[in-house]
């Protein structure tokens, strides 16, 4: 009896207690569970912030300044000067604001008095939007050893720039001009590369250009023998607006001159828009031979660490297909691509490729060939080079000066889908014109003028000269992003 | 002609004790002449008990006043002293003379006439056999000490005679010396009225004796002289009349010329004895003291009432009473006394630890062994860096200051609360003074062990097994989230998982002394403070543990106090934001984590991580990693859950409730983020929430494991092993330094700066802090950079900018554009001499390294900066103009105003006080106020109930509320004729806290319920 009363409430306590395991587990369960699948109230506090609309600075502009020879004067073999004096067209919207042509000091130039120097086109705070002043110089010279059109546009000092063209091989000179607007001296580093790759040049690495001037480089001097560099223009301090002044001597002939300004930074899209090619003719893209520089070509160079496929398409504006190349840019190794035969025209170059990479295309006039001639007389004979480089697109409204030069033309590009309505003024005369997507178009414009673009935004434009013995091209670049607004947490 | 005895008997309550004291008035061998009654607000059963002893005289008074007054009352009534042996005799209604007692005191008025007032051997009413009174005198500083004080009369005291004072229950007083000086000094209304007479009645030239042969009974019911008894409220206010009347007398007595000296001692003489009542863990005797010295200051005309009546009636010196007083000899032997039955009375009731017995200090080398393996890489630096870890500022006053409300020093600065863990940080700072931020390494080494023996000893209120107690340490100290805090540098989580071991161990002993119950306050603030996320969950705790706790609640229930006192001032101005959730935000430099899953929370994973487990398995595919850990943490999830089937049920209980808060609130800080830095918003750390819930675990597996009979410690180390398998991964990346943390140099700013601030220590940076979508944060940092102390979750976690912000915003954003913005407005505004732009880390998104680049060549085309060059710590420029000293990086003069003084003040006293509550001098001071039955079964309880229970049963406890003599700690600051003129401070009665008599009477009953069986 009393056994069985032990063994019912050893029994019962087993129970219970097995019970109360339970009941925690449960609720441990539940707990679990009600956190997981209960959809609790979030709260995320929202950080506070503030856009900060930079105020309204002056907007500046570097022109390269006259065009330099090297070695002119036998005494001192690696001094730059001037031959004659460039011609500057500037304007601004609205077109009552003041600019002022400031000249940089150029002690590198040892005829800056009697030439001119660079000048700097700014105007007053707050007198134009960014990107509203423009200004763009050209000059024609015909001198032993150098001869040309060359026009550039008046660049914005930026601490980082990318210059894609020259060559420092026989017959071909090079210089590189770092002008430094700014009231801080710009310490520079010229990196420059090369087909067989990065060069290894300690002087071009520091070399200080004081406020308010301009510093002269001879390429050659820091790598010498190159027949496709790139040069990439790293400041600090002051900013900089850097160009390359490429010349071809073909034996003892002046073979043309180019000013070529930065193209754009580095990405795995790039367009060059206005491409002119004088005369039929060409090279295979699959020609590893092809030398000189007499045949339209691109210059590229990826940027990365990988290498990146490209294919370059290059359409006539006139429509058509085009043809297509397809390369492989080994990093850092500079490759000049033949863009094969092509008919007299212009073209718009579109570059697509799977990584970052900088591009820029080169055309000439004449027949190479016939610089050979004795005479050197024949004009076919007589060549300029042009380079054209890759442009960012334009913001909504921008503002084209055109220099003096022979039929200048305004390449617009759309790469985007959308078709787009450019309206532009000449002078005073509003016009408009429909871009199809994916198609170009070319606007006749007058020298000396300035030209107002709006509802531009993607467009990439060009302006090209073109006539006898003369080419050139420069780039229109939206303003840089400096003084766009910017997003501040003060905490 | 026989001298004529007036009896005067104060009446307020009928019953037992009239009956018996008018009995023995009617049996008094000599009868009193006249009988005057007075009826002090009487009540029915009294008027009817009065009018059957037929009294000569009747006096009712329809206001209950005090002895003296009543007595008073009585002689208007009376005709005037025929002759100078007329005598009045002054009983109350529980009083009972012996029936010879009247006889024997008017012999005493006859054999000797300059005896003008006789006192009778007072004796206790239910034990006749002890001595209640016996004659009282004065110390050589005018306390008023009892002759004889609860002694079992023998006869030992037979021999007295002259005394220099009396209690005033049945004394004899000569009719014409009563009117002579007036009767008692009505100031004196319950406490030292008829010592004063008797001091008056000597000064007059007259003598006061006792008479060993007259035996009056006495309840001390509170109509003569106080009410007796250890009820706290009792207590208190006989203490606060004593002192009251102390003072009262001091001021009567001195010379004239020290009175306005002695007037203004009293409030810093309070304060004194406060912090000395303090120390003595009397904390309830607080407020009488000040009412006393407030209420003898301020009284009016009374004092100069009392003078002019002494006056009047001296005839003699000073020095004539001078033999009578305590001797200092007879004072420091009372001392003694008393110091000895303290320690009696606190010898058994120290709770034996073992520490060494039971593997204590197994356990502190094991963790501080696994401490040096874990950071080795830290030891022999002089500073610990990276995830939320800072510098502390240099300077004790630069580290008080930023725990204190006022200039906030963050950013463009404020004013504000500070944030209480810059008090934490403060006292951290403080142990290193020479250098504050080796305190950080410190903590880091020390963390781990610290941990360890928290819980060791938490564990050690449960269980008195060594395996379980060290199962228990170590589970809590290799606990996920704690590793995952030292490894993260999470200075508070750290923090607060080091204190809530040692918080529970606290408030496991809060019910028996205060001076736990001061500790666990004071953890508790820290606790908070550190990890403010366990606020809600600590005060649910802190609840229910008083609601289940019986008569300790007193102790329990100041103990969110301290914490209060330091948040309050970020409550209100959180609260006035409306922005209350903010309280929650981690205090620190904000940290952001990843926000983890509920498994992971589950497992104690607060970084959204799996413990390193997922790369340990990378290679095995077929094994789940997350399920493999679920395996290792469940064998402490199991045998915590069993402790529900333990006898202790309740402590179980509440550890798993503890779990569960824990638990709750790492769910519920997952679900928020109230702070943010730059565009980020900062999760709340869920590792606070999740330490909570491992201690509820821990403790319920303490519970559990100590309840089993056979196996408890293979059970113990399987589920320690699971854990330490759990963790191992993690232990493993701290070990080979693969975490946030890293040693560091003490500043956060280049070397350039840091040479600068040596010149000038508020020099000045803006930093610009490229973020991954394009934008810009921008912070001024003053001096060697942005330190740990000065962070302020008001800063964090504030919804909208201040004027001073947005100017910061418009000029750090003009500085990083190219802009016609003056830069030398950050000069004006901020006092700016550097600008630093931090390098975007190597993998950052394109638009931040876009916007550095911006930045950058905005700033290196500023002609106002000139730019130093590049640094560990990114790219810095000086302003040219950039000025030394710039009084705009100043710290704005009185910031805070008045509020500051005020809340600092507040905070000091609240915290001076629990701390000096804290420090333990109390043992044997106080009782321990636990029930037997809670001891043994609360989680408060554990092994120490036993002896304790003995100890209490014993009547040395009971004698707790007597008078204990204190130490006369100043020396007498006057000459000789006036010795009343006392110095400081003395002390009264040993004041007892307790409201509450001794648990005796009912822990019979209660004991029934022990199932502990201890």
């Amino acid at each position: 009896m009393a056994d069985k009363l032990t063994l019912a409430r050893t029994a019962v306590r087993i129970g219970a207690r097995g019970l109360a395991v339970l009941a925690a587990a449960g609720i441990a369960v539940g707990a679990v569970a009600a956190a997981a699948l209960v959809p609790w109230p979030e709260h995320r506090t929202e950080a506070p912030s503030v856009v900060v609309q930079p105020a309204e600075t002056g907007q500046l502009r570097v022109c390269p300044g006259p065009l330099l020879s090297i070695g002119d004067d036998p005494a001192a073999a690696t001094t730059a000067s001037s031959v004659g004096s460039a011609d500057v067209t500037s304007g601004a919207v609205p077109t009552d604001a003041d600019v002022t042509e400031t000249p940089l000091a150029a002690p590198d130039n040892s005829r800056a008095d009697a030439d001119g120097p660079p000048l700097a086109l700014t105007t007053e705070p707050g007198a134009v939007d960014a990107g509203m002043l423009a200004g763009a110089q050209s000059q024609t010279v015909t001198r032993e050893g150098l001869s040309g059109f060359a026009a550039a546009s008046c660049t914005e000092a930026v601490a980082e720039s990318w210059l894609v063209g020259g060559a420092t091989d026989v017959g071909r000179t090079t210089l590189v001009l770092l002008a430094n607007p700014t009231a801080v001296a710009a310490t520079v580093d010229l990196r420059v590369i090369g087909e067989t790759g990065r060069v290894d040049a300690p002087s071009a690495l520091g070399i200080i250009v004081p406020p308010s001037s301009q510093r002269v480089l001879s390429l050659a001097g820091l790598a010498p023998n190159l027949v496709s560099p790139v040069v990439h223009v790293t400041s600090t301090g002051g900013a900089i607006a850097a160009s390359l002044e490429h010349s071809v001597v073909e034996g003892l002939t002046p073979a043309g001159v180019e000013l070529v300004g930065p193209t754009a930074l580095p990405a795995p899209t790039q367009v060059i828009p206005g491409f002119v090619v004088p005369s039929h003719g060409g090279v295979a893209p699959a020609d590893d031979h092809a030398e000189g520089d007499g045949f339209p070509a691109v210059r590229l160079l990826a940027t990365g660490q990988e290498p990146v496929q490209v294919s370059v398409g290059v359409v006539p504006d006139t429509g058509g297909s085009g043809s297509t190349v397809d390369v492989t840019l080994e990093p850092g190794l500079v490759t000049d691509v033949p863009l094969g035969e092509l008919d007299a025209g212009e073209y718009t170059i579109r570059l697509d490729g799977d990584g970052p990479f900088v591009a820029a295309a080169r055309a000439t006039t004449g027949v190479p060939e016939a610089q050979t001639d004795p005479d050197g007389a024949d004009p076919e004979a007589s060549v300029d080079l042009a380079w054209t480089t890759a442009t960012m697109p334009l913001i909504d409204t921008a503002i084209v000066a055109v220099p003096r030069g022979p039929s200048p033309v305004l390449h617009l590009a759309n790469p985007g889908g959308d078709e787009i309505e450019v309206r532009y003024a000449v002078d005073g005369e509003e016009r408009s014109i429909t871009i199809q997507g994916g198609d170009a178009a070319s606007v006749d414009v007058d020298a000396q003028s300035v030209v107002e673009l709006s509802g531009v935004a993607g467009v990439h434009a060009t302006v090209t000269f073109s006539g006898d013995q003369a080419l050139a091209s420069f780039a229109v670049q939206p303003p840089g992003p400096l003084d766009t607004p910017i997003r501040v947490y003060p905490r | 002609m026989f001298p004529r005895v007036t009896a005067i008997l104060v009446v307020h309550r009928g019953g037992d004790h009239l009956r018996r004291t008018l009995a023995a008035l009617d049996s008094q061998t000599r009868r009193p002449d006249a009988l005057v009654a007075v009826l002090t607000d009487a009540d029915a059963d009294a008027r009817e008990q009065i009018a059957a002893a037929s009294p000569t005289h009747v006096v009712e008074l329809s206001q209950h006043l005090s002895f003296g007054e009543a007595i008073r009352a009585a002689d208007r009534v009376l005709d005037d002293p025929a002759s100078d042996a007329d005598a009045l005799w002054l009983l109350a209604e529980d009083t009972a003379p012996a029936p010879d007692a009247l006889a024997a005191l008017v012999a005493t008025f006859e054999t000797a006439k300059s005896v003008a007032i006789a006192g009778p051997k007072l004796r206790t009413w239910d034990e006749p056999d002890r001595i209640a009174s016996f004659g009282r005198t004065m110390t050589r500083t005018g306390r008023s000490v009892a002759l004889v004080d609860d002694e079992l009369d023998q006869g030992q005291h037979d021999g007295l005679s002259d005394v220099l004072g009396l209690d005033p229950a049945a004394i004899l007083v000569r009719h014409g010396l009563w009117r002579e000086l007036g009767g008692f000094d009505p100031a004196l209304p319950t406490v030292d009225d008829a010592l004063d007479l008797s001091v008056r009645a000597r000064l007059a030239g007259n003598r006061v004796a006792v008479v060993p042969e007259a035996h009056v009974e006495f309840a001390a019911g509170g109509v003569a002289g106080p009410v007796a008894g250890p009820r706290a409220r009792v207590v208190h206010r006989r203490d606060r009349a004593a002192r009251a009347a102390q003072l009262h007398r001091r001021l009567v007595y001195a010379p004239v010329v020290t009175v306005p000296l002695h007037w203004l001692t009293f409030l810093p003489l309070a304060l004194l004895r406060s912090v000395r009542l303090l120390l003595v863990k009397a904390p309830g005797a607080i407020p009488g003291e000040w009412a006393a010295a407030f209420t003898t200051m301020f009284s009016g005309a009374r004092v100069p009432r009392s003078r002019r009546q002494l006056k009047r009636s001296r005839a003699v010196g000073w020095s004539a009473i001078a033999p009578l007083r305590m001797q200092p000899d007879e004072a420091r032997r009372r001392r003694q006394q008393a110091a000895e039955a303290r320690r009696a009375r606190a010898r058994g009731r120290t709770e034996e630890l073992q520490f060494l017995g039971t593997g204590g200090g197994w356990v502190l080398l094991v963790s501080a062994a696994a401490s040096v393996a874990l950071f080795s890489w830290l030891i022999g630096a002089t500073g610990v860096g990276g995830g939320g870890l800072l510098p502390l500022s240099d300077g004790l006053a630069v580290l008080w200051r930023n725990a204190a409300y006022g200039w906030r020093d963050i950013g463009t600065g404020f004013v504000g609360a500070a944030d209480p863990f810059a008090g934490a940080l403060a006292v951290l700072g403080s142990i290193t003074f020479w250098a504050p931020s080796f305190a950080l390494v410190l903590a880091w080494l020390l963390a781990l062990p610290a941990a360890a023996m928290g819980a060791w000893f938490a564990a050690s209120r449960l269980t008195e097994r060594g395996s379980v107690r060290a199962v228990a340490a170590l589970v809590w100290a290799f606990a996920p989230p704690f590793l995952i805090a030292l490894g993260d540098g999470r200075p508070g989580a750290v923090i607060a998982h080091v204190l809530l071991g040692w918080l529970a161990f606290a408030a496991f002993g809060a019910a028996t002394s205060w001076a736990a119950a001061a500790t666990a306050s004071l953890l508790f603030a820290a606790t908070i403070a550190a990890a403010p996320s366990l606020a809600p969950a600590l005060i649910v705790a802190w609840a229910v543990a008083l609601a289940v706790s019986g008569r300790a609640w007193v102790r329990l229930v100041l103990l969110p106090i301290p914490a209060l006192a330091l948040a309050l001032p970020l409550i209100i101005e959180q609260v006035g934001r409306g922005n209350p959730l903010a309280l929650l935000a981690d205090p620190g430099l904000p940290v952001d984590s990843a926000v983890p899953t509920t498994w992971q929370l589950a497992l104690g994973f607060a970084d959204g991580s799996w413990g390193g487990w997922d790369d340990f398995f990378a290679g095995v595919s077929d094994v789940d990693y997350r399920l493999a850990l679920s395996a290792l943490i469940l064998p402490l999830v199991l045998v915590a859950l069993a402790a529900v089937v333990a006898p202790r049920i309740r402590s179980a209980a509440l550890a798993l409730g503890v779990a569960l808060l824990g638990f709750a609130t790492a769910v519920g800080a997952s679900h928020l983020a109230v702070a943010a830095v730059g565009p980020a918003d900062i999760a709340l750390w869920t590792g606070a929430g999740l330490s909570l819930a491992w201690l509820g675990l821990v403790l319920a597996a303490v519970v559990a494991l100590d309840a089993l009979r056979r196996g408890r410690a293979l059970l113990g180390f399987v589920a320690l092993a699971g854990v330490l398998a759990a963790v191992l991964p993690t232990a493993i990346g701290i070990a080979t330094d693969r975490v946030a943390v890293a040693p560091a140099a003490e500043r956060t700013l280049p070397a350039f700066v840091g040479a600068e601030a040596q010149n000038d220590s508020r020099v000045t940076t803006m930093r610009l802090t490229p973020d991954a979508d394009g934008s810009l944060r921008a912070t001024l940092e003053r001096g060697r950079g942005a330190t740990l102390d000065e962070q302020s979750t008001l800063a964090d976690t504030a919804e909208t900018l201040s004027a001073d912000e947005e100017q910061l915003a418009e000029i750090a954003g003009n500085l990083a554009s190219r802009s016609g913005f003056d830069p030398d407005a950050a000069i004006r505004e901020f006092g700016v001499s550097f600008v630093l732009l931090d390098a975007p880390p190597v993998d950052a998104e394109r638009a931040a390294v876009a916007t550095a680049e911006r930045a950058r060549s905005a700033l290196d085309g500023n002609a106002a900066l000139l730019a130093v060059g590049e640094t560990d710590f990114g790219v810095l420029w000086r302003f040219v103009d950039a000025q030394a000293d710039a009084p705009a990086a100043q710290i704005p003069e009185g910031a805070g105003g008045w509020q500051a003084v005020l809340i600092t003040v507040i905070q000091i006293v609240v915290l001076g006080a629990a701390l000096l509550l804290s420090i333990p001098t109390g043992a044997g001071r106080e009782r321990d106020r636990r029930s037997t039955v809670r001891r043994s079964t609360l989680a408060a309880g554990g092994p120490a109930a036993g002896p304790e229970g003995g100890a209490e049963a014993e009547p040395v406890a009971e004698s707790e509320a007597q008078p204990e003599p204190e130490p006369e700690s100043e020396p007498k600051v006057e000459p000789e004729p006036e010795p009343e003129v006392e110095a400081e401070p003395e002390a009264e009665p040993e004041p007892e806290a307790e409201p509450e008599p001794e648990a005796v009477p009912d822990s019979a009953p209660e004991r029934e319920g022990d199932h502990d069986g201890r």
